[in-house]
């Protein structure tokens, strides 16, 4: 069995390779097919933030976020894309807690967490940003009041 | 030793393996480490003694590769020496427990091996992994989705499902459909789509001539509606006739039903308002790939595992992030229990839940500088109303009508920012728990009252404190419990934590729900830390862990007492 572990992490040695993000086909809210490759604007950062209505500092990460949103969407050519995790326990209740938080983000929905898996996401909140189709930062877990580091390390890529 | 030796001079060549190497190599890797780990401890107070292996960890590693439009992956896992306490006795040791080679080109993808699939809402088929659970019940066999158009598309599948390192013995067959007619023709202003689902499962049975066929057939429609600020949804599944558990363990061949789901949901949101309303109505929909679970003590099966479940059945109640509010949780009841010995009769549920949230706008009197945000949600779930009869066991279900209350849930959120550094939540809680109804383990009904209430304070530099304090009163069982947290922000790399859960008020002969219970008088305190950096995070805490359900999406799984050292890794390579 060891042999096998072995086998992987040999494999994973010599083939870590680049970092592209996935490219999977997910339901927007107005249950619409988006695939991640449509995200491709040249340059532009595009900010995944993975979340869930249960997810208490997914939410206030989120919200606070949005309270500056605007201002950072003047300084950098950025867009964020807040993927909901929810299954469906909780899926029904994305599309009016976004919009009784008034948020302004782009919305994707990841029911049965096939792209949060296809990252090794295991706790949420987490953010992975991308650049021309490639992953060229991530964090995972929030840290309240840290947003104007994020935006300070978004000038940075 | 030698091993563990070379493993780590591995894993570490590939932490410190350079970027220029990484450019030469076309494709693209990528995977994920995950490594839960607990050492337990004798507690006194507690009358605990550790379990024979006191070290056990549960390890999970996924690699996978890409090539153009090939991918194919492997997870393997490993439980060492032994599993966390709980999980299903079947994840022993380490092996191979997924692999997969998938095609993907725009209209087809295909796979081989182990999948994860879902049907619609996932009522009659969902194959997912949640490993707070140990639920991992991928598919194998082979899966095929052909979408000739964005909006239309179909899925075919064969397989049999994951248990432990092995799979199960039922054949698991599965075609779902999806159209989106309206912006087929052409209609722009709204949107409707239709999906159907038809998910069989063979099992070939000892019983002589059977009352049921060895073939199961769930059929599913379904249909989405959505204009401007309105959204509709409606879902019938219905499942043949099956034989039905009668003491939980064995098909009785004289009990044989038919099952049926139905799940409506609708709601009204514009910016700062939102409104949900979901509807649903369960009977005997409990679908394993297996009729009959295997039997590993006398109180335990593979169905107290989560193991070779088919479909998911989420409870459709508010998911709470404070403590108290996770003591009393309910769960789904798809399950048909004719209880002869504590006299429980029930086919299934009934009932629904409302949301409510609502944005006061800011440099208003009530929404100030910064606003404030309500949410409210309120759920109540009933056996079916119907006649039951316990022996021989026979039901008869009203399509409409409530029976005996199972559950229901009130709850009221305000947040509310003071300013660009303070903010806070409270909230209220009100909880009805029928626990000899939803578990038939004690003949005790539970009415608890929760307020609670959090503090939020930023700091510069990423430095920011949490303090949580929270209040249950309780009418029975435990009685009353008071809980805290305070968590503070180092850095943006380093948070600790500690808390307390303290239970009072009780008396000691009473009713009590848990059979492993705790002794009274004790503090459940807990402290901690986590380092965290890119995509890793590192955890470590110590503490005294509560007897009972830990929930993940709905599904429970019962962790018994226990106190000790937890530690977790977490990473991702991409």
């Amino acid at each position: 069995m060891n042999k096998f572990l072995l086998f992987i992490l040999f494999t994973a040695n010599i083939s870590l390779a680049q970092q592209d993000f996935p490219k999977i086909t997910l339901k927007n809210l107005n249950n619409q097919n988006i695939n991640t490759s449509d995200f491709n604007k040249n340059d532009r950062l595009y900010v995944y933030s993975f979340w869930a209505t249960w997810c208490a500092p997914c939410i206030q990460e989120l919200e606070s976020i949005s309270d500056v949103y605007d201002d950072w969407k003047s300084e950098l050519d950025l867009e964020i894309i807040a993927v909901a995790t929810d299954d469906s326990r909780t899926e029904k209740r994305v599309k009016p807690m976004i919009n009784g938080k008034g948020w302004e983000y782009t919305f994707l929905l990841d029911t049965n967490q096939d792209l949060k898996r296809k990252l090794s996401i295991a706790n949420i909140p987490y953010l992975v940003v991308v650049k021309n189709g490639k992953i060229v930062y991530i964090q995972n877990g929030h840290t309240p009041g840290a947003e104007d580091e994020l935006l300070e390390t978004l000038k940075g890529l | 030793m030698k091993k563990i030796t070379i493993l780590s001079f591995v894993f570490f060549s590939i932490i410190s393996f350079s970027q220029e190497d990484k450019e030469k190599i076309k494709g693209n890797f990528f995977g994920g480490f995950e490594s839960n780990s607990q050492w337990y401890t004798n507690d006194k107070d507690r009358g605990i003694n550790h379990p024979e292996d006191p070290f056990r960890s549960n390890n999970y590693l996924n690699a996978n590769y890409n090539y153009g439009k090939w991918t194919a992956g492997v997870q393997g896992e490993g439980y060492l020496p032994n599993a966390l306490l709980n999980y299903n006795p079947k994840y022993e040791k380490a092996n191979v427990a997924t692999y997969y080679l998938n095609y993907r080109s725009s209209k087809i993808n295909a796979t081989a091996g182990y999948f994860y699939e879902q049907f619609g809402s996932g009522l009659l088929l969902r194959s997912w992994e949640d490993r707070s659970l140990g639920i991992n019940n991928a598919l194998r066999g082979g899966k095929i989705k052909y979408t000739p158009t964005d909006n239309l598309s179909f899925t075919a599948l064969y397989g049999r499902q994951r248990t432990g390192f092995d799979i199960a013995n039922g054949d698991v067959f599965g075609f779902n459909s999806e159209i989106n007619l309206f912006r087929m023709l052409k209609i722009e202003s709204s949107d409707l789509s239709l999906g159907f689902s038809y998910v069989g499962r063979k099992e070939t049975t000892t019983i002589i001539n059977p009352n049921f066929n060895e073939l199961t057939n769930g059929f599913a429609g379904r249909l989405n509606f959505s204009k401007n600020s309105f959204y509709f949804s409606a879902e019938y599944n219905f499942k043949t006739e099956d034989g039905i558990l009668y003491d939980s363990k064995t098909v009785y061949n004289d009990f044989v039903k038919p099952g049926s789901a139905l799940l409506l949901n609708g709601g009204y949101s514009k910016k700062g308002f939102g409104l949900d309303v979901t509807l649903r109505r369960l009977e005997n929909m409990s679908f394993y790939s297996e009729r009959e679970p295997e039997v590993f003590s006398p109180e335990k099966t593979s169905i107290y595992y989560n193991d070779r479940l088919m479909n998911f059945v989420p409870s459709l109640t508010k998911q709470h992030h404070f403590n108290l509010a996770n003591i009393y949780v309910y769960q789904a009841q798809a399950r048909v229990s004719l209880d002869f010995d504590n006299g429980i009769a029930k086919a299934g549920e009934i009932g629904g839940q409302i949301d409510i949230y609502y944005d006061f706008p800011k440099e208003t009197a009530l929404g100030g500088k910064y606003g404030t945000k309500i949410s409210a949600n309120f759920s109540n779930w009933n056996n079916l109303k119907g006649d039951y009869n316990l022996f021989p066991p026979e039901y008869k279900t009203d399509f409409l009508g409530a029976g005996e209350k199972y559950f229901s849930d009130f709850n009221l959120e305000i947040n509310k920012k003071f300013s660009k550094k303070f903010s806070s939540t409270f909230a209220f809680i009100n909880q009805y728990y029928n626990n000899r109804l939803i578990t038939g383990a004690a003949n005790t009904v539970i009415k608890a009252n929760i307020l609670a209430a959090e503090f939020d304070y930023n700091l510069s530099k990423g430095r920011a404190a949490k303090l949580a304090i929270e209040h249950m009163w309780a009418d029975n069982d435990r009685k009353n419990w008071i809980a805290m947290l305070f968590e503070y922000n180092i850095n943006t790399r380093f948070s600790v934590f500690a808390s307390d859960m303290y239970n009072y008020g009780y008396d000691k002969d009473a009713n009590l729900i848990d059979h492993e219970t705790d002794p009274f008088d004790i503090h459940f305190y807990n402290f901690g830390g986590a380092y965290k950096k890119g995509s890793t995070r590192f955890a470590i805490n110590y503490g005294r862990q509560r007897g009972g359900l830990v929930c993940a999406g709905g599904v429970c799984r019962f962790v018994p007492p226990s106190t000790g050292l937890g530690m977790s890794i977490t990473t991702s390579f991409n």
